[in-house]
């Protein structure tokens, strides 16, 4: 798995008639081709589309997209999903904005208050991460039903602590952590190159896919499936947090209704980048494509002045897409037996 | 076995014991709680989410799940309203309502069947889909809707208030159907695994396709009922159904595994079960913001308690060896 | 009343993935005979079975059943032609109650939709009490022994009018006294003139219940005839080709070792009780036993499965604790699982990260764990080498490309890169070719004669005969037997495994 997956199909695909089309499918930079080709095919029609100020402003939006869709992209690997990750992004926002608020927050002034704040946004993730992942292993409940009573459970928990109001206030410090476009870049860099190289490189990348490919072989050749799981989820949680840093730097509220209609996005852009729902796949730079090519979606559709509601099911047009696509691929590669 | 027996037993009867506490607690709380009047409000409120949830019994019993059911609703809601508000006659209103739930249904149930897509993905993505183009429908503002909506609610059959009559009527007729009619327990066959059904000739494909319309159609009743109550639709219509239902579901003994489960007394239970707890929370002037948090956490439980009695079953029937001698029987 | 069944088949061929399972398989089964079929695993019994039972199309020859062609499109077809087919996995729905498992694409309905339950109840009963299970046909089946399970299916066969039944390894989950009920009734059967096929591997019941016998090897039919033309001898050495000497590398004798793995008074209510046994270094130690006997269940109990609630387990003398696979594996056991796919392995990952799955820690550099590329890729070409994979594929390709001995060599090299003192194995040739059976028997005892323990769980006496320095008979649990080299005796490890069973020469 630390080879491109282009060899792999390749080689399953030997001494069968592949035809050209299913090796485009089957090949790992599909949705890169398919962003180039919107692009270009939009450019004239979108006003505005192709210009730099255009680009700089999908790069932001993408980059917290980006944070959340990693986090989940580790637990689909495992052959889970996080449905809470919209509810530990408001959680945390508003929990980090009540820290750091210079209007009546825990610490308001204080110039620990943005660093304190952070680190306490960070470890929340964390919790409600390791909550998820104890309760889908110790206690042996269905991942998609855990994440949802979750994200119900959170992000009422978020409104009832602000008593739905924002928070605001926040330390410039803070904002200028998510507000300003080559902090975010940084910070995604970063959490990307660290995942990538834990993905592919690292005993913990290779347990993560043991336990997607088959939980019960892993545990019987001594992976630590439990911890592995757990893990993933927190790893998911905390990637939550870090989004809402971004998000809240950007609003410059707490929120506690912040990402609440990223929860779809999430899950079309990393599945649409080649991430499967069975479990056992998944990498960084396919779920960066996936986020690219559903932002660009996003923001040409928006430029064509068309309503959010067009958008909405242009979207989840676009994940019922991507399912099939993943299906199919499943079953080409498998040899459709 | 003896051992299975008496735990099992006990966890099926999970449902009745949490509603008797429920009401037992609320009862003492609050000395209006246990009224008639109240109880039947109770009633009347759960009937369109317990409805939509008789409908989402049958797709969790094949092992599924229909995350669209808010979305079929509200775009249904949105039709009627448009219709209504032109002026069309009541019962094609109502007819299209039903077909619509019929048609979303459909789209669901031939993506499960044909394209091996998971449930949870088709229905989601539906979700969206139809949620979006209600709100373009309704271009994010709300309708009034005639009068004649209205006194859908306050209509009485036999003493009994229409919506409540309608709900413990579809239950009914469903709780029928699964138990005593062939396609009914196919149903529980396709549910404890869809491969063996269709070994033994059951027509799995077939089962499951109408088990979806089931599901929309449902959903459009349930929009009927809500649309009796509220009179109007807002923006916010049908939404957080699919949980609810689900939560109705489950919380009445059906297994998310699917195979197992009811709609009498499980569904029905767990949907009053629910509309109490929001009902005595008010009695009891709980702050709102609560709502959402209890009523997830029971919600938790009760899935939890279904997990368990999962391991628990799969545990005893791990591959035994009979160390006494046995009877041939029994 | 007694309608007359004959089945033929003629040149009947099958082929999966360009391999030949079925080679131009011919055979008469006379009305209301009996046959069995005995073959070795992979000799193509179930697929032909399955042809014959709807669940597989041949690719050539033809099938005729009652003098009628007979070629099924699905399982659900070739029942109403009156072909049964009682699998040895068991199909019936548990959340169900017999009567519903029997009929259930067939209820007796009033007015066209609503179920008649007195009629069901009638004919359920009915049919129950000629299969001689007392249960009332309300009964989930959930509740049910495998036995009282297999009565069920037989029950759904005669409630469909079924005129040929085939029994697949019907006996491996039942206890005595069940598979005496089943004779019984299939004594029973036979009488109304229902023709049977029995496939087993336990040739002494063959030889008990069958009037013919055909036997496969390889794909094709190498003998056929009346029961009396066969002795049990014959029948082994027909399936396999050859006599037994040439199947089985030589074994050094080698002297036995120190103990490795000693095991005391290990029980688990229901499952194993009083386990007593010592590995020595050194040593292959055969279990043997039918299936159900609860050597599996040992096994994983061994490697920290599944618990236990009394006894010890002692390695080089320590005791090991109630711990996990990962604990047993630092302490320097292994386990070879019975179902590869089900829990050996990742069918979808490639060769290399399968081979390399438990001892992936050896191959990383902390501090974060990271992959050093070249000693990783450097021990799996070693291992590949060594287990004599084929070279035709390469390391990124997933294994469910491969043969099914191939894919057991996989397994075998990620335990192996391990260097374990104590190996366990179980049914490690099942569904392997004959030829990597033979790499796999060398590779094991290799393991042995470098001084580590090795508990090899079979269902074939012959491969632990020709492997073991002892063996051990389990039996409901128990250990019943113990034979060593000298004493080994097909009969008697057998007869140790069916107590109260006679077993015919």
């Amino acid at each position: 798995m630390s080879e491109p997956s282009v060899t792999a199909a390749v080689a399953t695909e030997r001494g069968r008639t592949g035809s050209g089309l299913r090796r485009l499918a089957l090949s790992e930079y599909l949705v890169l081709w398919l962003s180039v080709i919107y692009a270009i095919a939009l450019a004239p029609f979108a006003p505005g589309f192709a210009s730099t100020g255009n680009f700089a402003n999908i790069l932001i939006s993408l980059l917290p997209l980006f944070l959340v869709a990693l986090g989940q992209t580790v637990v689909l690997i495992t052959g889970g999903i996080d449905l809470s990750v919209t509810s530990i992004i408001a959680l945390t926002s508003v929990i980090g904005a009540n820290v750091m608020s210079s209007a009546g927050g825990w610490l308001a002034g204080s110039p620990l208050a943005a660093p304190v704040a952070v680190v306490a946004m960070l470890a929340l993730g964390a919790v409600v991460g390791g909550l998820n992942g104890v309760a889908v292993t110790w206690l042996k409940m269905p991942a998609f039903i855990v994440t949802l009573t979750g994200m119900m459970f959170f992000s009422g928990l978020a409104i009832w602590f602000t008593q739905s109001k924002n928070i605001g206030g926040l330390p410039e410090a803070f904002v200028v952590l998510g507000g300003n476009p080559w902090a975010a870049a940084a910070i995604a860099a970063a959490t990307g190159g660290f995942a990538h190289v834990m993905l592919t490189r690292s005993l913990f990348g290779r347990w993560l896919f043991a336990v997607g490919h088959n939980a019960k072989a892993a545990h019987v050749s001594g992976v630590p499936v439990r911890g592995v799981t757990i893990a993933a989820y927190v790893v998911s949680g905390v990637c939550a947090a870090l989004a809402s840093i971004l998000y809240t730097g950007q609003a410059e509220t707490g929120s506690p209704v912040l990402g609440q209609r990223v929860l779809l996005d999430v899950i079309g852009a990393t599945i649409l980048g080649g991430t499967s729902l069975f479990g056992g796949k998944g990498k960084v730079l396919w779920t960066l494509c996936g986020v690219l090519f559903l932002k660009l979606v996003d923001n040409s559709l928006n430029l064509l002045n068309l309503s959010i509601f067009t958008i909405t099911m242009v979207k989840g047009g676009v994940i019922l897409v991507a399912a099939l696509l993943d299906v199919a691929r499943r079953r080409w590669a498998g040899g459709g037996a | 076995m003896k051992r299975v027996g008496s735990a099992e037993r006990v966890l099926r009867q999970t449902p009745v014991i949490l509603f008797l506490v429920v009401l037992g607690g609320f009862g003492l709380l609050s000395g209006s709680f246990l009224s008639v009047e109240n109880l039947v409000n109770i009633g009347v409120q759960a009937a369109p989410a317990g409805i939509v949830a008789v409908g989402m019994t049958l797709v969790l019993l094949t092992a599924g799940v229909d995350l669209s059911v808010g979305a079929i609703m509200f775009v249904a809601a949105a039709v009627a309203g448009k219709m209504a508000l032109a002026g069309q006659p009541f019962w094609l209103v109502m007819l299209t309502m039903l077909g619509i739930g019929g048609v979303f249904g459909g789209v669901n149930g031939f993506f499960v069947t044909r394209t091996g897509v998971a449930p949870f993905i088709v229905t989601l993505a539906l979700l969206f889909v139809g949620r979006g183009f209600a709100l373009w429908l309704t271009q994010t503002r709300a309708m009034n809707l005639p009068d004649v909506f209205l006194q859908l609610g306050a209509t009485r059959v036999l003493g009994v208030p229409l919506p409540l009559a309608g709900f413990l009527g579809i239950a009914v007729l469903s709780q029928f159907v699964l138990m005593r009619t062939q396609f009914g327990r196919q149903i529980y066959a396709v549910g404890h695994n869809r491969e063996a059904a269709r070994k033994a000739g059951v027509e799995s494909g077939r089962i499951l396709a109408i088990v979806y319309v089931v599901s929309g159609v449902c959903a459009a009743l349930g929009a009927i009922l809500a649309l009796g109550q509220l009179g109007a639709v807002t923006p916010k219509f049908g939404e957080n159904y699919e949980f609810k239902a689900i939560s109705a579901a489950v919380l009445g003994g059906t297994s998310l595994f699917g195979g197992r489960g009811a709609v009498l007394p499980g569904t029905v239970l767990g949907a009053l079960l629910i509309q109490s707890l929001e009902n005595g929370l008010v009695l009891l002037n709980a702050d709102p913001y609560l709502y959402p948090l209890i009523t997830s956490a029971i919600i938790f439980t009760a899935v939890l308690l279904d997990s368990v009695r999962n391991a628990l079953l799969a545990r005893l029937q791990r591959r035994k060896i009979r160390l006494e001698p046995e009877l041939g029987s029994s | 009343m007694n309608a007359v069944a004959a089945l033929e088949f003629a040149e009947v061929s099958k082929s999966f993935s360009g391999v030949r399972v079925l080679r131009g398989v011919s055979f008469t089964l006379p009305a209301g005979r009996t046959l069995g079929l005995v073959g070795e695993n992979g000799a193509g019994k179930s697929t032909m079975m399955n042809i014959l039972g709807g669940a597989l199309r041949a690719d050539a020859g033809t099938m005729r059943l009652n003098g009628a062609w007979h070629a099924p499109a699905s399982p659900a077809e070739a029942e109403r032609a009156g072909v049964a087919f009682i699998h040895q996995e068991l199909n019936l729905f548990p959340n169900l109650s017999i009567a519903e498992n029997i009929f259930l694409t067939s209820f007796p309905r009033r007015g066209g939709v609503m179920i008649d339950g007195r009629t069901l109840h009638e004919r359920t009963a009915a049919v129950l009490a000629e299969v001689g299970l007392e249960m009332s046909p309300q009964t989930p089946v959930e509740r049910l022994s495998t036995g009282q399970c297999q009565l069920v299916e037989i029950a759904k066969a005669l409630a469909h009018e079924a005129r040929l039944i085939i029994f697949d390894e019907p006996t491996t989950s039942l206890s005595a006294r069940e598979t005496e009920m089943l004779f019984a009734l299939m004594a029973r059967l036979r009488a109304r003139g229902i023709a049977m096929i029995y496939i087993s591997h336990v040739l002494g019941d063959v030889m008990r219940l069958c009037d013919d016998i055909v036997v496969l090897r390889d794909g094709a039919v190498v003998a056929q005839g009346p029961r009396a033309e066969f002795t049990i001898e014959k029948m082994i050495s027909l399936m396999v080709g050859r006599t037994l000497d040439h199947l089985y590398p030589v074994r050094k004798d080698a002297a036995r070792g120190a103990p490795v793995l000693e095991v005391r008074r290990l029980s688990e209510p229901g499952i194993v009780r009083g386990i007593d046994f010592t590995l020595h270094r050194g040593e292959v130690l055969g279990i043997a036993g039918l299936m159900g006997a609860g050597r599996s269940e040992l096994a994983r109990i061994l490697f920290g499965l599944d618990r236990f609630e009394e006894g010890e387990i002692k390695l080089d003398g320590r005791p090991l604790g109630r711990g996990a696979p990962r604990d047993r594996i630092r302490r320097g056991l292994a386990f070879l699982t019975e179902d590869r796919r089900a829990e050996g392995l990742c069918f979808e990952a490639s060769i290399a990260d399968n081979m390399a799955l438990v001892t992936l820690v050896e191959h990383t550099r902390t501090p974060l764990r990271l992959l050093d590329l070249g000693r990783w890729r450097a021990a799996i070409a070693t291992m590949r080498q060594a287990v004599r994979l084929t070279a035709n594929a390469r390391d990124e390709q997933p294994v469910r490309t491969l043969s099914g001995g191939n894919q057991q060599k996989v397994v075998l090299g990620k335990w192996l890169l391990a260097k374990p003192r104590v190996l366990i194995l179980d049914e490690p040739t099942r569904g392997v070719d004959v030829g990597a059976k033979f790499e796999l028997y060398q590779l094991i005892l290799q393991l042995a004669d470098s001084g580590s323990g090795v508990l090899l769980i079979s269902s074939e006496i012959e491969e632990l005969i020709g492997l073991c320095d002892r063996i051990l008979v389990m039996n409901r649990g128990e250990i019943r037997g113990e034979f060593s080299r000298a004493e080994f005796d097909r009969e008697r490890i057998l007869q140790a495994a069916l107590p109260g069973e006679e077993v015919r020469a």
